[in-house]
């Protein structure tokens, strides 16, 4: 009965099964070379040490404090936001806040330290208005902090504003009806709804800060405040210790993989991302206004500046000399390429997954049982892999094939920077894609069954019609997330082999930093530019 | 006597002019095509939409110039309407206290409304684990106990089956009766005019024309 059903679904079950396969089978792959490599007797007896578990503290450190804060300010904003609904400039700043999820990470940190750093904004302002200097490092544990809380807060924000505008106005009326208080209305109301995705919030805001790698690099600034990732990549390219590089890597992805599997259970709603229009109609009291006000004002202040410091610093640059630079030009066309191709293969990939998926969500497709439970659970989980396997720890591995297999290194080195772009953006990807995609098949399944649509009639009538507006917004996504990346290029990266992020840290790295803010603001304008527009040129061709 | 004075409001286009008279104990049907304006009415009635003029008065006072909270009103939506992850009684009890540290009596008074709308015995169960009717049962104990003089009820026995839906108009209507107030139901079924209104109004070009 089982296999029937299954068997009858098999177009819709194979195709995305095989790529789940196949990415397990990478994940298992990893393990492998990793553990081969590690020669077990000597890595067991030398697993804990001093150093490790100094490691292990400051990496969970750091990404608890970062998530706690994180999610303090998301909450707060995103509540303000939800009760100040007609400002002007409202949806550009939620527009603003959502892009904060794909603003290279580089590019934060380079604004970051324009605003804050020693020589920075806030240090002179203080000079010309005080007369008074004083030393303002931005490296350690509270660069690394700011940096996480600037893109995480406002992801929690963004991700938690549609949450609080998803709450049925009849809701809110209650609560005004029944005089409740703002803390009343918050216990009762807000808080039921946005509790559950809190916890994901917070589960995917824990991994992405455990798992950091170029603000920790680059604002970390002493071994003393080194996570597990950037320990790996110093073992790998500064010390050449690739024992050391290996043990670390096995701790880490023992760590990330119970994680994951902790989170498995809270469900995540990345496609929250896309905006809502569900507004409260009347307006708060006096006192909560202005607090709402000033907190959406300080924020958004602190969110902006460090975006405009690189528009202005970026103004001053020598754009022909950047321009005409081979190396620039050699980036800038490697990492449109690679994001174009990682961006397709994503959208691809989530597309086959979710369709897999669902014969297995739905009850009239295939037949519950613990068997389907555990393929379906099987296939959220190689969708997620990213999360448990990092991406210096995927290039590490690509870079052990490469010995092991004998070919050029620089095929391994351009199939680990596409694997891991699409292995990044794949989790979000299948967030956005699977939920309508599973809500088409609840609603159109029995039409299409009856109308014997199937194949490619179905996807022209039942599939692309729904799915059109999220596969460009995963492809703008994808694109982006892609395009500032500086994870595996950080292990492979070359005169040979280079991307836009990695031209960016050489230029930061040989403190070349007029020529990087030039290169980081053709970065920010690309991937603002396509985030937000190729959405609506994509929407714009499809009404004509 | 609930005296609804050209009471305008505009959106999307559409100008709205509602003028009504209610008298106590009586019960008026409000029916429209969806988007006329039927939901409107009520929000403005209740305070949710500020109208741009005219005014609502209750015998003498006028009522549109206070606060929803304030009015003398409660209301009773289509849906959400009650807290799932709080018991039926503290449901009720949102109705005169939101502090859910009630006295005895107003437990008293909170059990003593369960049992006139037929849910004696469920003070204790969450208000997810009923049936639908059930819930909208609570709805209606909670806006009962808050003693007001004016019902407002929004659709809200859309989505019920036929025979729910007939037990929990007569319900309706018995208590509004019993309790002599001012009764105003928006529906999109004449049906449930027929049953329990004792006058019935169309919403057409955003006035109310009758029936």
């Amino acid at each position: 009965m089982l296999l029937n059903s299954i068997w009858r679904f098999r177009l819709s079950i194979m195709p995305g099964g095989v790529i789940s396969f196949f990415l397990l089978l990478l994940a298992f792959g990893v393990f492998y070379i990793l553990f081969l490599n590690s020669g077990y007797e000597s890595f067991s007896s030398s697993l804990i040490t001093d150093r490790t578990i100094g490691l292990i503290k400051f990496t969970i450190f750091q990404a608890f404090l970062s998530t706690v804060l994180s999610i303090i300010l998301g909450t707060v904003l995103a509540w303000s936001l939800a009760h100040q609904n007609s400002f002007c400039g409202r949806d550009f700043l939620v527009a603003l806040l959502s892009s904060s999820l794909v603003l290279p990470t580089l590019i934060v940190v380079f604004g970051i330290i324009s605003v804050l750093g020693n020589n920075g904004w806030v240090t002179r302002g203080i000079f010309y208005l005080f007369n008074y200097s004083f030393d303002s490092s931005i490296y350690g544990l509270g660069g690394i902090l700011v940096a996480h809380v600037y893109l995480n807060a406002s992801f929690a924000a963004r991700s938690l504003l549609h949450i609080f505008e998803s709450i049925p106005k009849e809701r809110y009326k209650l609560a005004k009806s029944l005089n409740f208080s703002a803390s009343k209305r918050f216990l009762l109301i807000e808080w039921p709804a946005i509790k559950l995705s809190l916890k994901s919030i917070s589960s995917t805001i824990f991994l992405l800060c455990f798992t950091s790698f170029a603000i920790v690099l680059t604002l970390g600034g002493s071994p003393s405040y080194n996570t597990l990732e950037v320990a790996i990549y110093e073992a790998v390219k500064l010390d050449f210790d690739i024992p050391l590089a290996l043990k670390l890597a096995l701790i880490q992805l023992f760590i990330t993989m119970i994680l994951v599997f902790l989170s498995a259970n809270f469900k995540v709603g990345i496609s929250n991302i896309k905006t809502q229009n569900s507004k409260i109609s009347w307006s708060e009291s006096k006192k909560l206004q202005i607090f709402q006000i000033s907190t959406i004002s300080i924020l958004t202040t602190l969110f902006i500046l460090p975006l405009i410091s690189i528009f202005i610093d970026g103004l001053g640059a020598d754009f022909i000399k950047i321009l005409s630079d081979e190396l620039f030009i050699k980036s800038f066309f490697t990492s449109l390429g690679i994001a174009t191709t990682s961006s397709i293969l994503t959208v691809i990939f989530a597309l086959l997954i979710s369709d897999t998926r669902r014969n297995f969500n739905i009850n009239h497709r295939v037949k519950k049982s613990k068997f389907t439970n555990f393929i379906n659970l099987l296939i959220a989980f190689s969708g997620n892999i990213y999360l448990a396997i990092p991406s210096l720890i995927l290039g590490l591995s690509f870079f052990l094939f490469s010995q092991k297999f004998q070919a050029p290194l620089i095929l391994w080195s351009l199939g680990a920077v596409l694997c891991a772009n699409i292995l990044m953006s794949l989790p979000f990807a299948l967030s956005i894609i699977y939920p309508p995609m599973h809500k088409i098949a609840g609603r159109y399944d029995k039409l299409s069954f009856a109308l014997n649509l199937s194949g490619s009639r179905r996807w022209l009538y039942c599939e692309w019609p729904y799915l059109k507006s999220s596969i460009s917004y995963v492809f703008a996504l994808s694109f982006c997330l892609s395009l500032g990346d500086l994870g595996v290029i950080a292990l492979f990266g070359s005169n040979e082999i280079t991307t836009l992020p990695w031209y960016l840290y050489q230029l930061m790295g040989s403190y070349q930093t007029k020529d990087g803010a030039g290169v980081a603001l053709i970065l920010l304008v690309l991937t603002l530019s396509v985030f937000i527009f190729l959405p609506k040129v994509f929407k714009n061709a499809n009404h004509k | 006597m609930l005296t609804i004075n050209n009471l305008t409001y505009a959106y999307d286009k559409t100008v709205y002019d509602f003028s009504l008279h209610v008298k106590k104990n009586e019960i008026i049907g409000i029916i429209g095509e969806s988007g006329s304006g039927k939901s409107t009415l009520l929000d403005l009635i209740a305070g949710f939409l500020q109208p741009f003029d005219g005014n609502i008065m209750l015998d003498t006072i006028d009522i549109s110039k206070l606060n929803t909270e304030n009015r003398p009103l409660t209301i009773l939506f289509q849906k959400y309407n009650t807290f799932e992850h709080l018991s039926v009684l503290k449901n009720i009890l949102l109705g005169l206290t939101t502090s859910l540290k009630p006295k005895q009596d107003e437990i008293n008074k909170a059990k003593k409304i369960l049992k006139e709308v037929g849910l004696e015995g469920f003070e204790d169960k969450l208000t997810s684990s009923l049936s639908g009717g059930q819930s909208q049962r609570v709805a209606l104990a909670r806006s009962l106990l808050r003693e007001k003089p004016i019902l407002l009820l929004d659709e809200p026995f859309t989505g019920l089956d036929l025979k729910t839906r007939k037990k929990m108009l007569t319900l309706v209507k018995n208590i509004s009766k019993k309790r002599k107030l001012y009764t105003i139901m928006v529906t999109h079924d004449l049906n449930d005019c027929n049953l329990i209104a004792d006058r019935v109004y169309k919403v057409k070009n955003g006035k109310l024309c009758q029936v």
